[in-house]
Order: structure tokens, then sequence, then C-alpha cells
């Protein structure tokens, strides 16, 4: 697409006004200063003269096509995904009109093209099992995809918890020998958008921050940016009340379930879980997975495939404690005998009591 | 003001959902009124405009009404249809503008103390009224 | 190990051997002790009013007179630190989840409000205790290795929870997973140490109190 992202938008039925209000909204929800949504509205606003718009290339590896979804099916037409629409993607499998070896083509000219500047988004886990051949594109493995194209990346962007953390795919027992794209790339900037699939709006929030001021917003040891995931469902959910109050729903059709009393006690990861669900919500701020009475799966923490099931309180024993029965008997087969040890003393220093005679004594 | 002035701070809102007393003010908000006429002055000294992030702050709804009801009603309230209604209200206090942001859901998704002549986003955009003259031309040259 | 294996183990693998091992010493330790056994008492029983096990099971929960004023510190604060720990123990709502997870059965919790100010009580109080036992001469040169140890594992399960439930210091999911590894340590040491008194405390006061009650003797 040619000339200046509000051209575009304008051709998309998106006015001015429109998109500064989406920017306002978005520096709010990325806990930027008021004046940054004027800052990003007007870089992204202006001519492609002014503000370098890179070329993006978006590589899918194991993945579900969850998070292409996502992004361009929130609920169209979305400002996120005309924002999508307007960055040069030059490559989107999903996306893409060309397929085959035009497609790889326009990988290696984009490549090309902008060496050192492009930004990377990838989706899916890369197996490395079996040399990478449980996936591969254009005869290549993932594995060699991802470093070939990581190398001329300004930044990285793993999109989706298979990308950040190798998601599905890398559960037990990992049969592909799923990893994330930070295992395999060490020496470029990545940011890690995880959540299966990421909200839409913190994939754009990312993206505007790039266009902008040209670099990745502050990232959490997760390498998660904060503003979306500083803090735990938990603590944002409009639940917590209840939680503090001691009441909880105890099945999913109870007198608690109806009054939208806590669902920790079903299984909610809420209080483990970084993500912004609560404040922001789904499908265009209609509602979220807890608000519609079912509990967090934790979908946007590593493994949380393999966090002890998904209907299992967080205090509840993660695996059933097969250790336990056997332990007992083994303590009390050890005490049995260790009884059976000291009546065998106590006998034997009871035998060997010699008896003090008025003899003895005269000696 | 130049990108790299801005500062990007991460901002815990997480004290906004601890247990509100009973009222429901969690007694921050009328410490913003100093806040609004530091901005107000300094939009008379230099004619700077500003906005405050209500929603960045730990401001409980009782709060906000409180705010609202406090700073009270002016002469203008604009209606800016775009993707939801957006209201950019005059208050009481001239200058000082009580902006909200719905979405198509009528949802509220953000909102904003402007303290500015007029609302940032009421004024039309040079460009945009370059096309719109555009249009004025076309219409005239339709006349003849 | 990111954090979530790291919860993810303590709740599962670690759980299952911390309660294994609790188990198994809790076992053994008890038949061994009640498999002791006591010379048989071939003098007469005396009956002496106020001299019987549940007598002194009473008694020796109230301190003696004088105690009190002789040593506030021991008293109260190891009062207010037991109470504390029985009522975070087993009147949160998590941990009474846990029991019943385990055990099948459960009972109402507390507000979390109210559990998070009785922690912090419990933690001030023994650490009171703690101090305490450094200063006074007598006590310092009383103990060994073992009390400040035990004093240690009962200590971190109370301040790591309350520290992950006001989200200090580290990530909450951390700070959970070091909070459940810190309970199985105290679970795996509890049977082996003195504080196995959680389980001999009450019988043994009863023991001694029926067999000095049957020699005439109120302790």
């Amino acid at each position: 697409m040619q000339g200046p992202l509000i051209d575009t938008l304008a051709r998309q039925g998106v006015t001015r006004r429109t998109f500064f209000k989406y920017c306002a909204t978005l520096a709010s929800l990325m806990a930027l200063p008021p004046s940054a949504g004027r800052a990003m509205a007007e870089a992204m606003a202006a001519s492609p003269a002014a503000v370098k718009r890179p070329s993006v290339i978006w590589l899918p590896f194991q993945e579900c096509t969850g998070c292409t979804e996502s992004i361009t099916r929130s609920h169209s037409p979305t400002i996120e995904g005309l924002i999508f629409d307007a960055i040069s993607l030059d490559y989107q499998e999903t996306l893409m009109a060309a397929a085959g070896h035009q497609a790889e083509e326009a990988l290696h000219k984009a490549m090309k093209d902008n060496e050192g500047k492009y930004l990377l988004i990838v989706d899916g886990s890369i197996p490395l099992g079996l040399d990478g051949a449980y996936s591969c594109i254009a005869g290549k493995s993932n594995l060699e995809t991802l470093k070939e194209v990581a190398k001329g990346a300004a930044a990285i962007v793993a999109m989706g918890s298979c990308a950040a953390f190798g998601g599905i795919p890398k559960a037990n027992p990992n049969p592909t020998g799923a990893v994330s794209v930070s295992d395999v790339i060490k020496d470029k900037p990545i940011i890690n958008i995880p959540g299966c699939p990421p909200i839409p709006v913190v994939m754009t929030g990312v993206l505007a921050h790039f266009l902008t001021f040209g670099s990745l917003p502050e990232m959490d040891s997760k390498g998660r940016p904060k503003a979306f995931y500083g803090e735990t469902i938990h603590d944002r959910c409009y639940r917590r009340p209840f939680y503090d109050q001691g009441k909880f729903a105890k099945t999913f059709d109870d007198e608690g379930a109806r009054k939208g009393w806590c669902l920790f006690e079903l299984g909610c990861k809420g209080p483990v879980t970084y993500n912004a669900c609560a404040t922001v919500k789904w499908n265009g701020g209609t509602s979220w997975p807890v608000e519609s009475g079912h509990g967090c799966l934790g979908c946007s923490e590593p493994d949380f495939w393999d966090a002890g099931g998904f209907y299992k309180a967080l205090s509840m024993p993660a695996d059933p404690l097969k250790m336990v029965s056997a332990a007992a008997a083994v303590g009390a087969a050890a005490g049995v005998a260790v009884s059976f040890a000291n009546r065998a003393k106590k006998s034997a220093a009871k035998a060997g009591h010699e008896t003090t005679t008025l003899a003895d004594l005269e000696k | 003001m130049p990108l790299e002035n801005i500062p990007i701070v991460t901002v815990s809102a997480g004290a906004a959902v601890g247990p509100a007393p009973l009222d429901g003010l969690s007694g921050n908000a009328p410490v913003l009124l100093r806040e609004i006429a530091e901005h107000v002055n300094r939009l008379l000294a230099t004619g700077e405009s500003s906005a405050i992030d209500l929603n960045a702050l730990p401001l409980t709804p009782a709060d906000l009404d409180w705010l609202q009801e406090t700073l009270g009603t002016g002469e203008i309230a604009i209606t800016l249809e775009s993707d939801g209604d957006s209201t950019l209200n005059e208050t009481a206090c001239p200058g000082v503008w009580w902006v909200t942001h719905h979405n198509e859901h009528g949802a509220v998704v953000s909102r904003f103390l402007e303290v500015a002549f007029v609302p940032e986003l009421v004024k039309a955009h040079p460009e945009d009224i370059k096309i719109g003259l555009e249009h004025l031309d076309l219409l005239i040259s339709g006349l003849s | 190990m990111n954090e979530m294996q790291f919860l993810t183990w303590v709740r599962g693998t670690g759980l299952n051997i911390a309660l294994g091992i609790f188990l198994l010493g809790v076992i053994w330790r008890l038949i061994e002790i009640y498999g002791l056994g006591r010379k048989k008492d071939l003098s007469a029983p005396r009956n002496v009013s106020g001299a019987s096990g549940w007598n002194t099971m009473f008694r020796r929960s109230v301190p003696p007179e004088g105690m009190l004023k002789k040593s506030p510190v021991s008293y109260i604060g190891g009062y207010i630190f037991h109470l504390g720990l029985f009522v975070v123990l087993f009147l949160f709502a998590p941990h009474i989840k846990f029991f019943e997870s385990l055990l099948g059965i459960s009972w109402p919790g507390l507000p979390s409000q109210f559990i998070d100010l009785v922690a912090v009580v419990t933690i001030a109080a023994m650490v009171v205790v703690l101090v305490d036992r450094i200063n006074k001469p007598v006590k310092r040169y009383l103990s060994t290795f073992e009390d400040w140890f035990t004093w240690l594992v009962t200590f971190l399960p109370v301040l790591t929870g309350w520290m992950a439930v006001q989200h200090l210091l580290l990530p909450y999911t951390t700070m959970l997973a070091l909070h459940i590894l810190s309970v199985e340590i105290l679970l795996i040491v509890l049977p082996f140490t003195k504080l196995f008194h959680a389980f001999t405390l009450w019988g043994s006061r009863w023991y001694n109190g029926q067999v000095n009650g049957h020699k005439g003797v109120a302790v």
C-alpha cells in the first residue's frame, strides 16, 4: 500500500478523528501519557517520508492460525486490522494472495530490500525433533527459516504462547521437540506477546509503539510488554472482592456461580496469569472468560497446558499423590520393626539385670 | 513535544481495584482539582493544552462521579460520532473538558480531562480541510 | 525451569515426596512411641483431687503462677503465634481447598483481609520470640541448632505465604511456589524434630498427668 496511513484508513472509511481517538485509547491502555497518544497518532498518520513504515514479515510455524484469526477477525473492520493492512506486510501465508514460489520470492525480496530494518513476527513454535522435519515450508525446516529470516530483522515479535513459550506443541511429552523463538534466537531484541490467542490490541499496541518510537516497549523478565502483562488477571478481576470475602463458586451451576462469585476453587489460574483480559476484555470489550463464568486457563503463561489441570484449584495437588499410601505403609512397617527392636532391647536389659545381694554389699 | 521527551513508564493501577471504603471514595479525586488548576494556569500563561488520563489513575467509579459532579456542566457539549460516540463536554470551569470515548457497543474505552481552549479532537485538521475544499470546488463547478 | 514449571513441580512431585516422607515419619514415630510400653506400676493408686491426665492437659496450658510476669514473651508471644498459625493454616480458603482435596472434608473460611492481619501478627510474634531467644542469655545457652532450624522452617511458610498474597519482592507465581516449597520442607522436617510436638503434645501431657496422679501428685 502506498501513501500515508491516514489515507489508507480514509479509504476504509476511518476518519482522522476516529484514528486519533483510537490512538488516545491505545496510549491509555499502554499506560503512556496522553501526549503520547497524540504523538503516536501524528507519527502514524504522517507521510511515509516522515515515518519509516517498516516491512513486516510474518512467519507461521507450528501453529493453528488462531493468532492470525484473533488479529484479523476480532470484529471487522477494526482499526487494529487496518493498521496491519497499512503496514507493509510483505509475507503472511494466510493473508497473502501469492502462493508457492511467488510467496517465497516475496519473502526473499522483502528480506533483501529491508535488510536490518524489517520487523519479524513469528507465530507457532519451532520443532527441533528429527532435524526439524515435523514442520517445513518450501523444503526448509522452520529452524532454518527462522535463523535465516531473523538475521536481517530489526526486532522479533513472538506472537502467541507457542512462539513465546512453546505453547501447546511443547506440552508434555512434546513429541516434536518444540521450542520457543527465544530458545533459538539469542542476538535480536525479542518481544513476547503470549496468549492463546493474544489480545488484538496488545499486538497493535506493540506495533504502534514500534512504528512511533522505533523501539519495543518496556518488557518484563519474560520479555512481555509490561503495559499489558504488568499485573495478574486475579489482581484486576472484577470478581476479586468475592475472593477476599471468601465467597467461591463450588460448581459451575450453583448459587455462587449464579451470583458471580470467585472461580478460584473451580481452577481459575488468574492469580498466576499475567495478562490484560480483565481490563481490555475480548471481542471489542464485550466480555472475557471470567465474566462468562469460566476460570482463567492461564493461556499466556509458559507451560499452561501442563500446569496440573484446568479445573484444579491452584492450592490443590497438581498430580495424584501416588507415594502417600506406600509411604504410610513403609512408615508403619518401620515403626513396628523399631518397636520390636526396642522390646528386644528391653528384654535383653531385663535379662542382663543382676540382683544385688547382701553378700555383694558386704564385700 | 519531541518523541524522545515523552516518558514511558509503567503505571501500576492495581490500587484502583483494592477494597474501597463503603461510600466508594478513595480520596484521590479532590487532589486532582489542584492538578487541573495547574494545567489551567499553564494554559493561560503559555497557551499550551494538556490532558489527564483518568483511566490511568486509581479512581473508583464513585471518585469519577464525584469529580464529574464537582466540576459541573458548562455551556458546550460536543458529541463526536466515530466508531462509537465520544462526548467532549465543557465543565463549569471553562477550558476544562470532560472527554469520554465509547466503542461501538457503547462501553467506555477511555476517559480524559482535557485542559484546552478547544479540545484537540474538535479542531479540523488542515489536511481534512483541504479535502473539504476540493469537495467545495467540485460543488461550485457543478453550479455553472 | 521457569516459575510455572517450578510451581507445577512443587504442587506435584514435590508435594508427593514431602507428604510421603511426612506420613512415613509420623506413623513410624507414633507407633514407636506408643509401642515403647511402660513398667507395671505396682503401687496402690492414690486419689488426689486435681491430679489426673485431663487436669494436667488443662493446667499446663496456662502459665504457672508468677511465670507470666517472669517470662511474658514466651507465654504471650508463644500463644499468639501458635493461635495465629492455626487460624492462617486452617481458615484461609485456599488452604481449606487443599485439605479438602486430601481429606474430602471442608469447612468455612475467613475473609482474606482478616487472614492477612493474623499473618502479620503471627510473623511479628515469631520475630519477637526469636529476638527474645537471642537476647536472654539463658535461653540462648539452652538453644541448639535444632531450635534455630525449626524456628526457621516454621517461619518461612508464613512469611512466603504472606509475601505471595501481598505481591512483595517476587512475582506471585514464584512466591507461591516458594511458599509451597517451604511448607514441604516443614512437612519433611516435622516428624524428625521437636516440631513433632504437634502430634505428641496432648498425649504426653495426659500421660504425665495420669501417671503422676496415680502417685498422688498434681503436676
